[in-house]
């Protein structure tokens, strides 16, 4: 599915990045980027380690070292100019619909796996429905239903991931920013974790993945976009993508 | 040697060290901080409950009935160690929570208001001790050889009681669930919503009124001065330590060892020698596992 005129002249774009800056103390990760994200895409962010995909989604959230340039999600201006306090104003951010997969998973050890999907519905409203929103995580990842009750610090690699995005899911977004989610993975599971991804209806929201390995979006995504040495470089729609590898 | 009177010593004792350390393990583990300021507030919840209870006493109702002085000046404890946790956390927390070396700063920042809030309760009350009125009346319980008298027994009942519910309360609510969130791992706290600030509030809120409850039940034994909190910090961050920071279990299961060391070195060398077996005790305790207790009840492996 591909955005369409109508579509992009309807709403206005979830995110909407201008001119933006980030980084750590003296480095400088992100240069001046800009990016839209219109409402139902999935688009993937390709680009090597290093390359500034993690501190593009970091700074999105308020948690790189210091940011400047405009960040609007779902036109609320988030972003601004900020040279220290990494993480102060997430919340906020967060409450107005952003929900970060990170890399790392970054998972709570101790709480059970049930708790810890409860905790990914802590705005208020996404919290009154956390009953049928686990309903729906756990059939996007089923392997968790046996698991609820495990505390997380003792699942697999693959297990982990899954309670990880799952926390995003649970959350009442509309903007999923999802990094590297095979990273780390024996590739069979890896790939079943993106093919869950991919399988989430997005409705209105919109889900931006960042990953190293090209070959898992092609042909799975709306858009893909290059990322290299902090710059956002060339973008294809899926097909167009996938048309040129055959090509070649 | 009585036995029996060891016995309930210690386990008094072992509750009120565990409230204490408990509130010291979920500060540290959840805002990074080690609260300096809990000895201040823990005398400053007891001169609260003094005050209160002074107030208190001559109402009609209230001198009638022992028992429901008892419980507001239990109250008032409570009260007023929030409202002071309350105090230490918009001074020593908020403004320097994300600037760097915040352990260090905070430590030296929680110390201030310690040292200053100290002289403030001096200069307010005077440094003569303040006895609390007898919160749980006078009755007598024995099973055998034990003797439970009246204020070790309310003091045991109310600990448990109070912490039971507690720890329910942090297993069962969504604030429980955003503290507990908090102490594994702020940084992915933050990523589902949960703002670091105002959480600081509802767990300095939540330790300060621990602080409150130990201050009242152990001025049952001791009395009500400005310094009366330093040994209690000092036992409450051992007992933390000793059990592992950041885990309530390790806590519990320290505060009834150092409990029983204290009660039988009391009895069998005399009460100096406390402190020096109980830190040789700890020594022992983290020589051998250096994350406390709580090393040996970790089942889950961490990051």
């Amino acid at each position: 599915m591909t955005v369409s005129q109508e579509q992009v002249a309807r709403g206005e774009p979830i995110l909407s990045v201008n001119g933006l800056s980030a980084g750590y103390g003296p480095m400088r990760v992100i240069h001046d980027l800009d990016l839209i994200i219109h409402p139902g895409e999935r688009v993937g962010i390709v680009g090597l380690n290093g390359h500034g995909k993690s501190t593009l989604f970091l700074a999105i959230a308020g948690l790189t070292g210091w940011q400047r340039g405009s960040i609007k999600l779902s036109g609320h201006e988030v972003g601004g100019t900020r040279s220290q306090g990494p993480g102060r104003h997430t919340h906020k951010v967060v409450r107005r619909g952003l929900a970060l997969m990170p890399q790392g998973d970054e998972i709570f050890h101790g709480l059970t796996v049930e708790e810890h999907l409860d905790s990914g519905a802590f705005t208020p409203k996404a919290w009154r429905e956390r009953a049928t929103r686990k309903e729906g995580v756990l059939q996007v990842f089923p392997p968790l239903r046996k698991l609820m009750q495990t505390p997380v610090g003792r699942l697999s690699g693959g297990e982990r991931r899954m309670v990880s995005l799952g926390r995003g899911l649970m959350a009442d977004a509309s903007l999923f920013l999802v990094d590297e989610p095979s990273l780390g993975l024996a590739p069979k599971i890896g790939k079943s974790v993106m093919e869950a991804l991919f399988a989430i209806e997005l409705g209105s929201s919109a889900m931006v993945i960042a990953e190293q390995n090209v070959a898992l979006l092609e042909g799975r995504v709306d858009r893909i976009i290059g990322m290299h040495v902090g710059k956002l470089k060339g973008e294809a729609s899926a097909s167009l993508a996938q048309h040129n590898r055959r090509e070649a | 040697m009585d036995f029996g009177f060891i016995f309930i010593t210690a386990i008094t004792l072992a509750c009120i060290y565990g409230t204490l350390a408990i509130g010291i393990s979920i500060t540290w583990s959840s805002l990074g901080l080690v609260n300096m300021a809990y000895g201040f507030t823990f005398s400053a919840a007891g001169f609260g409950a003094w005050y209160v209870g002074r107030l208190a006493q001559d109402l009609p109702l209230v001198a009638d009935y022992p028992l429901l002085l008892g419980a507001i000046v239990i109250a008032a404890g409570i009260v007023t160690g929030a409202l002071v946790g309350v105090m230490v956390c918009a001074l020593a927390f908020i403004p320097i929570h994300d600037k760097p070396e915040f352990t260090v700063r905070g430590l030296i920042a929680t110390l201030a208001i310690s040292l200053i809030g100290t002289q403030v309760l001096l200069y307010m009350f005077g440094p003569r001790a303040k006895p609390l009125p007898t919160l749980f009346g006078d009755w007598k319980v024995s099973f055998g050889d034990i003797v439970i008298t009246a204020d070790k027994g309310g003091s045991i009942m109310a600990s448990i009681v109070l912490l039971t519910l507690t720890l329910r309360w942090m297993t069962h609510s969504r604030r429980g669930l955003e503290i507990r969130a908090m102490m594994m791992n702020p940084h992915a706290a933050s990523l589902v919503g949960i703002g670091v600030r105002r959480t600081g509030f509802y767990v300095m809120a939540l330790t300060g009124g621990l602080a409150g409850l130990a201050s009242v039940l152990l001025s049952q034994t001791y009395f009500v001065s400005p310094f009366a909190g330093l040994t209690p910090l000092i036992k409450g961050l051992s007992v933390a330590l000793c059990g592992g920071l950041g885990s309530v279990q390790g806590a519990v299961i320290a505060a009834v060892i150092l409990g029983f060391n204290e009660a039988l070195t009391a009895s069998f060398l005399g009460g100096q020698y406390v402190l020096i077996t109980q830190f040789l005790l700890i020594i022992a305790i983290i020589l051998v596992r250096p994350r406390g207790i709580a090393g040996i009840l970790d089942r889950a492996r961490e990051a």
